[in-house]
Order: C-alpha cells, then sequence, then structure tokens
C-alpha cells in the first residue's frame, strides 16, 4: 500500500472528485425523477381502478423483487437486443444549451432511468404508507368545505404526509448514495468505478480508504439536510 | 320553490350498512332561522342521518334538497343523487362542524380559515383574512391567528373550527356532537358560541348529548332511536316532558 511517483495525493483526489461530480449528478437526477415518480405509483397502487392498483402491485414487487444491477444492465441493453438499435445512437448531444456544452453518454442516460425507475417503487411505498396514515376526517373536512380531490391531495394530504414518510425517507436517500456505486457495472465513471481503476492500475488501497470517508461525508451531508427539513417541519404535530 | 324559508328538506331518508338498517324513512325540514337539536343513544342513527345531510354517506332511499338545490330525488325508494356539479353546489349551502375538529394541523388558524374561501371560492386573500379576523374576535380566539392547532385546547380548536365552517357563510351549520370530545369546562366556551349564533338567528341543525343544552338553545327536539324519529317536537315539550317510554327512559339515563 502506498503511492509512488506516477500518483501524486492531488491527482488522485481530482481523478476521484471527477468521479464524484458523476456520483452527485446521479444521485440528484434520481431524487428529481423517482420522488414525484412515486407519488404517481402510490396512487396507481391505491387507485380504485383495480387494472391500475393490480399493475402497479406487480411494478413495485418486479422493482423490489429483482437486483437494482440486473435492472441496470437490462436498461442499458434493452435498445440493443430488443430494438435492435445501436446503442452508440442513444447519446445526447453534444448541442449547446443555454450556451453550456451538453454531451449525455446512453450510459448515463440508462443510469439514471434504471435508478429512477428502482427508488420510485420504494418512495412509492414509504408514500402509500404516508397517505394511508392520514386520518378519514381530514378528507372528509376538506369535502365539505368543498376542495376538489387534487386539492385536498395536494393542499391537506400531502403536506401532512412528507412530515410522516420523512424518517422513511431518509433511510432511502442515503442508501441511494451509497447505490450510486452499483452504476460501475455499466463502466460509468462515476466515482466508485474510478476508484476501482485506480486501485487495479496502481496496486493501492487508499483510494477505497478516501472513497469510504466521501460516501460517508456525502451521506453526513444529507442526514444534515433531512435533519434541518424534519426541524422545519417540527412547528406542529397532530 | 314551494316555500323559500324551507332551508333543508329530507323525505324519507332510508340508509343501510350492509344487513344493518341505520335509518328508517326519516323526514324532516328545517326552516331558516331554526335550530334543530338531533338527541337519541349512541347508534340510534343520528351521526349517519348528519353525515347523509352533509353528503358524507350516500342515501339508499329518499329525497334531500337545500332550498332550491335539488341534491336527490326519490325514484321509486331509490335516491337518485345529480351530478358533480350539483353536489358541489349543495356544498356552498351548509357547514359542518365534527366531534373531532378535524382541523388542518399543519395551518395556522388564520390559514385554516381563509384557504377554503381564497382556493375553493376565490375571495381576496385580504378580504378573507379580515373576516377571518372579525371572526376570530368573535369567537374569542384573539392572538391566536398565528398558533397551529396542536398549540390550542380542544375547546379553542373547536371553536376555530366553528369559525373555519362560517368563513363560507353557510345558509346551515350542522354539528355532530361537537362538545363530546371535550371536558365539561371546555364544551362551556363551545356551548356559549353555539348559543351566540343561536341568537343571531343562524339556522343549526345539532346532535348532541347536552340535554339542558338542547332544551335552551334548539326550537325543536328529534329524539331519533333505532333508526327512526321516536318523537320531535318543540324543545321544551320533547325535554321536559317526553310522551315515548323510550324518550322518557333515554332522558332519565342522560342525566
Amino acid at each position: 500500500m502506498g503511492l509512488d511517483g506516477s500518483l501524486t495525493l492531488s491527482t488522485l483526489l481530482m481523478r476521484m472528485g471527477g468521479g464524484l461530480v458523476v456520483t452527485f449528478q446521479i444521485f440528484i437526477i434520481t431524487l428529481i425523477g423517482s420522488l414525484p415518480l412515486g407519488v404517481l405509483i402510490a396512487l396507481g397502487r391505491m387507485s380504485k381502478v383495480k387494472p391500475l392498483a393490480w399493475f402497479m402491485r406487480l411494478y413495485i414487487s418486479f422493482m423490489r423483487g429483482t437486483p437494482l444491477m440486473l435492472q441496470l444492465m437490462a436498461i442499458y441493453y434493452i435498445p440493443y437486443y430488443v430494438f435492435g438499435i445501436k446503442l452508440n445512437l442513444l447519446n445526447i448531444g453534444p448541442m449547446d444549451i443555454a450556451g453550456l456544452h451538453v454531451e449525455i453518454g446512453w450510459v448515463m442516460t440508462a443510469c439514471c432511468i434504471g435508478f429512477i425507475l428502482n427508488y420510485a417503487a420504494y418512495f412509492a411505498e414509504i408514500y402509500r404508507g404516508g397517505i394511508q396514515s392520514i386520518a378519514r376526517g381530514q378528507y372528509e373536512a376538506a369535502e365539505v368545505l368543498g376542495y376538489s380531490s387534487a386539492q385536498t391531495f395536494m393542499k391537506i394530504v400531502l403536506p401532512q404526509v412528507i412530515k410522516r414518510i420523512l424518517p422513511a425517507m431518509g433511510n432511502e436517500v442515503i442508501t441511494l448514495v451509497k447505490d450510486t456505486s452499483l452504476a460501475f457495472v455499466l463502466a460509468l465513471a462515476e466515482m466508485f468505478t474510478v476508484v476501482k481503476q485506480i486501485v487495479a492500475s496502481e496496486v493501492t488501497m487508499i483510494p477505497f480508504i478516501l472513497a469510504a470517508l466521501f460516501y460517508w461525508l456525502f451521506t453526513i451531508l444529507a442526514e444534515f439536510v433531512l435533519g434541518r427539513i424534519e426541524k422545519r417541519l417540527s412547528y406542529y404535530h397532530d | 320553490m314551494s316555500d323559500t324559508n324551507k332551508l333543508l328538506d329530507l323525505q324519507h331518508a332510508r340508509k343501510s350498512f350492509g344487513d344493518n338498517e341505520v335509518l328508517k324513512d326519516i323526514s324532516l325540514t328545517v326552516e331558516k332561522g331554526e335550530v334543530l337539536a338531533i338527541i337519541g343513544p349512541s347508534g340510534g342513527g343520528k351521526s349517519t342521518l348528519l353525515r347523509c345531510c352533509t353528503l358524507l354517506e350516500t342515501l339508499d332511499g329518499g329525497s334531500l334538497s337545500f332550498g332550491d338545490c335539488v341534491v336527490t330525488t326519490d325514484q321509486g325508494g331509490v335516491a337518485v343523487y345529480g351530478g358533480k356539479d350539483v353536489l358541489k353546489r349543495a356544498r356552498t349551502h351548509f357547514g359542518l362542524v365534527f366531534q373531532n375538529f378535524n382541523l388542518f394541523p399543519h395551518y395556522t388558524v388564520m390559514k385554516n380559515l381563509t384557504d377554503a374561501p381564497v382556493s375553493v371560492q376565490k375571495v381576496p386573500k385580504a378580504e378573507a383574512e379580515a373576516k377571518a379576523k372579525q371572526l376570530i374576535g368573535k369567537m374569542g380566539l384573539e392572538g391566536k391567528e398565528n398558533m397551529v392547532p396542536c398549540e390550542l385546547s380542544g375547546g379553542q380548536q373547536q371553536r376555530v373550527a366553528i369559525a373555519r365552517a362560517l368563513m363560507l357563510d353557510p345558509d346551515i351549520l350542522f354539528f355532530d356532537e361537537p362538545t363530546s370530545a371535550l371536558d365539561p369546562e371546555l364544551t362551556k366556551g363551545v356551548l356559549r358560541v353555539i348559543r351566540d349564533l343561536a341568537e343571531e338567528n343562524m339556522t343549526m341543525v345539532i346532535v348532541t348529548h347536552e340535554m339542558k343544552f338542547a332544551r335552551d338553545v334548539a326550537d325543536h327536539v328529534i329524539f331519533m332511536d333505532g333508526g327512526v324519529i321516536v318523537e320531535q317536537g318543540l324543545a321544551v315539550d320533547v325535554i321536559d316532558n317526553p310522551q315515548h317510554n323510550r324518550t322518557k327512559a333515554f332522558l332519565l339515563s342522560e342525566d
């Protein structure tokens, strides 16, 4: 174990930093996609339209019952093996959006789709638990006051649900920080992939140690943000 | 249409839950300015009757209308409901105060009062807030505007709930055992507020266990048991001088 002249600590950190940016991108994009998608799946799962409810049930069961790693690989290869589309045709860009040079490879897109679809299933079940814990009387009060179903959900139910499910969501968010490392199966250059490459080529354990610290710091940051939100919502209890 | 003073008209209401027939041919009318108290033992159908009137339950049979807003018509013994727009319009005619208040815990007192007028009836926010301030004063809740329900006593919460219902200017206000979740000390404040409303000629239907209050405040009393109206009449007559044995037995047990 040790760093020889060919890899200084600063170049190591630079390379890992590049990976960390990708890790952070996967994390944020997954949350932006799966948090709202989870609401829709939960509502579908609780729908009175039986086929929809059954489909969502099946979806949740499948997404939770098969490995995320397998799902990532399947999504990556589906366009080619099922539709015969060359995967490099699915790269987005390069193009300029608002002065920014954007280029998104299919690997990144497939990875984010996989994470969003998988995490939305877990979030949906947490939402469902939260929604079902809201007292009947809240719906009845809203109904008598003339709120539409959409208003009742968005203004009365959802805000209360968010407060109740925050601890459970915290678990998932922290798991997601570490699950981003599964993107290595697609050879996406997120932090863990980069670290593995360095460890293999430089014969040193140090990148693993640094990676552990990075993930830990990342989760501490997530815990901090979740704690702040929890505190903001602690102005009432019911 | 025939009688513009008739704010609530319920005829031949029937309702069952499975095999359990909870309402058996109930008819009642409420006139403008009238206070009607519904008394009777638990399980007698009082709450179901109120919930059918406030559209939280659907009738199996019978007709229901608020003024000229016809909610259901009786067609061969089956209650046929109007469309969504009819139900929506019907809801503007009445307000409901629940036993458990059902305030929105994440909203302040002010927001509990103003949110429905602003987001449902599109009343300008400033206008709604001015009206809310007035009602908060009337309910003896000055200074509580920015508190959330969990910071208030049960009695205060129930007064907020009454104010919330009044914000929408209902023609008729329903109360479902408004003081049953309160201890005697807190009950007083809520009953005083309802009494004040009665003096202002607010039309009200009150399901209650407070016999003395019913006699003092209500014009008419209905005694319900086993899904039927056993006895009805002027409040003083029914409560001080009941005719039916079941009413007598119930009133004795309540003392």
